[in-house]
């Protein structure tokens, strides 16, 4: 018959602190990707959809697209290309208030579109905000493609460090304890043997 | 005790562990998308906005395209070159309207800010290649952005558009035939245009800066254009030069308006009729002509 221990051995308890504590650190500090990494993230923008027809309802396929923001009239906002159907999406910059032209070309023939874009509520709630020299950083789509660098929040290492150190002094106060009592030790073989 | 040091050694794993896992829910629900700046988003910058009560300068051109210059194809084969094409000119007058006028939406202009041009001008399309755009004025201008444009083509009193309001000077070749023709329209027309369309915005004047405005004049919409798809919109509204080529005399054609409408059948005349409205344009933008006589 073989009689189970009723104290861990010095291996267990210094391998259990280790463990708790490796595991620990693990899930507090994700290793970062090895490459390849990337990231979708989106943001819901309203968006203005434009539709471009000739006179008699046909639409204006692949019609050639420049949007323009109220803030510079001269320099295109958005560059594109309509669809077969002659419609063409995009998302205003909701901090640039005013009339947004959109001009619509194709092979001779062109029209202008002006949308009103009322002011937003504020920059910061809209979008990114504006750097020093007012460049909006939102991209004019409803989606971004970004990529992230890893968490350098200190918390989970700190953590990590503190649940390791836990585990050692625990172990420490474990062999103390048999040291105090003349018990406990390495137990021989014949310990676990009955 | 062996239950109590496990107990602790599992609390020393499993506590740091909630703590971070509710560390790094946080970090998801409080943080945002990192937006990539995109290229193509040109820096803000002030467009219409002036600062002081200076005044920049405003051109304003007309411009018979390369048809009127260069010559065309009608859609029903004739080349086309014209020696001289004569518009007169008044109450050119540019526009800062707000909202920006569309003259397809039957709403009225509401100008902010206008200037307009003393007298009648007479100017000939077919420029030189030195002056490929006849100017109309250079007149200074309250900065901002002129989005409207309207004029009169009215008959001349004077010069080579007198009696006239528009005058077509050339000749048309097809199958070795040269016919010589002089048109000349009598039927005074305004238009009241929108924003230039073509290859760069116009009309922006700054303190000290000049800006440009455009009268552009379709030529390929009487005649037809044969570069253009037989049942392109263009070709199947023009006229073409085949009725005018019909009426010729000894090969060649110089009639008013009125000896037009005595010489084409009812249905070619009111043709014509129909096109000139459609002469007027701003680029590619389209206006509306709202007097005739």
């Amino acid at each position: 018959m073989i009689n189970r221990p009723n104290t861990p051995t010095a291996a267990e308890a210094v391998l259990w602190a280790f463990a708790s504590g490796l595991f620990a650190w693990t899930l507090g500090n994700p290793l970062p990707a090895i490459a390849h990494g990337v990231q979708l993230t989106h943001q819901t923008l309203e968006a203005v959809e434009v539709q471009a027809l000739f006179d008699n309802g046909d639409p204006i396929s692949n019609a050639q697209i420049t949007v323009y923001a109220p803030t510079d009239p001269e320099t295109p906002w958005q560059e594109g290309t309509a669809d077969k159907n002659g419609r063409f999406l995009f998302a205003p910059d909701p901090s640039l208030a005013g009339n947004w032209a959109v001009r619509v070309r194709q092979a001779g023939h062109g029209a202008i579109l002006n949308v009103a874009i009322a002011p937003g509520p504020s920059p910061e709630a809209a979008v990114a905000p504006p750097d020093a020299t007012g460049v909006p950083e939102v991209a004019p789509s409803s989606q971004t493609l970004s990529v992230r660098s890893p968490s350098v929040n200190p918390l989970p290492t700190g953590l990590a460090i503190a649940s390791g150190v836990w585990g050692f002094v625990g172990t420490a106060l474990f062999f103390s304890r048999f040291n105090g009592n003349g018990r406990g030790g390495p137990r021989k073989k014949e310990d676990s043997v009955a | 005790m062996k239950k109590n040091l496990i107990i602790l050694t599992l609390l020393a794993g499993v506590i740091p562990t909630l703590l971070m896992g509710c560390e790094r829910d946080g970090t998801a629900i409080t943080s945002t998308p990192e937006p990539v700046a995109l290229e193509s988003n040109p820096p803000a910058t002030l467009g219409t906005e002036t600062a002081s009560g200076e005044t920049g300068m405003l051109q304003i051109v007309a411009n018979g395209e390369d048809f009127v210059r260069d010559g065309f194809t009608s859609k029903d084969g004739w080349e086309i070159n014209f020696n001289h094409v004569y518009v007169n000119l008044a109450e050119v007058t540019a526009y800062q309207t707000d909202p920006p006028y569309n003259p397809e939406s039957g709403s009225p202009l509401n100008p902010k800010q206008q200037v307009q041009l003393d007298g009648v001008k007479t100017v000939d399309l077919t420029a030189t290649p030195e002056n490929p755009s006849p100017v109309l004025a250079e007149v200074p201008a309250p900065p901002g952005q002129y989005n409207a444009l309207s004029w009169k083509m009215v008959k001349g009193t004077e010069g080579p558009g007198a009696g006239s309001s528009l005058i077509m000077d050339g000749t048309a070749e097809k199958d070795g035939q040269t016919i010589a023709f002089v048109l000349k329209v009598e039927r005074e027309m305004a238009f009241t245009c929108g924003e230039f369309i073509g290859d760069q915005r116009k009309g922006m004047v700054s303190p000290g800066s000049q800006g440009q405005l455009e009268a552009t004049f379709h030529f390929d919409h009487l005649f037809g254009d044969a570069d253009a798809p037989a049942d392109d919109e263009i070709n199947v509204k023009a006229l073409g030069f085949e009725p005018i080529a019909a009426i010729a005399s000894g090969d060649q054609v110089n009639m008013t308006s009125t000896e037009l409408q005595q010489a084409l059948t009812p249905a070619d005349y009111q043709t014509l009729q129909n096109l000139l409205p459609s002469l007027g344009h701003v680029g590619e933008g389209h206006c509306q002509e709202s007097a005739s006589s």
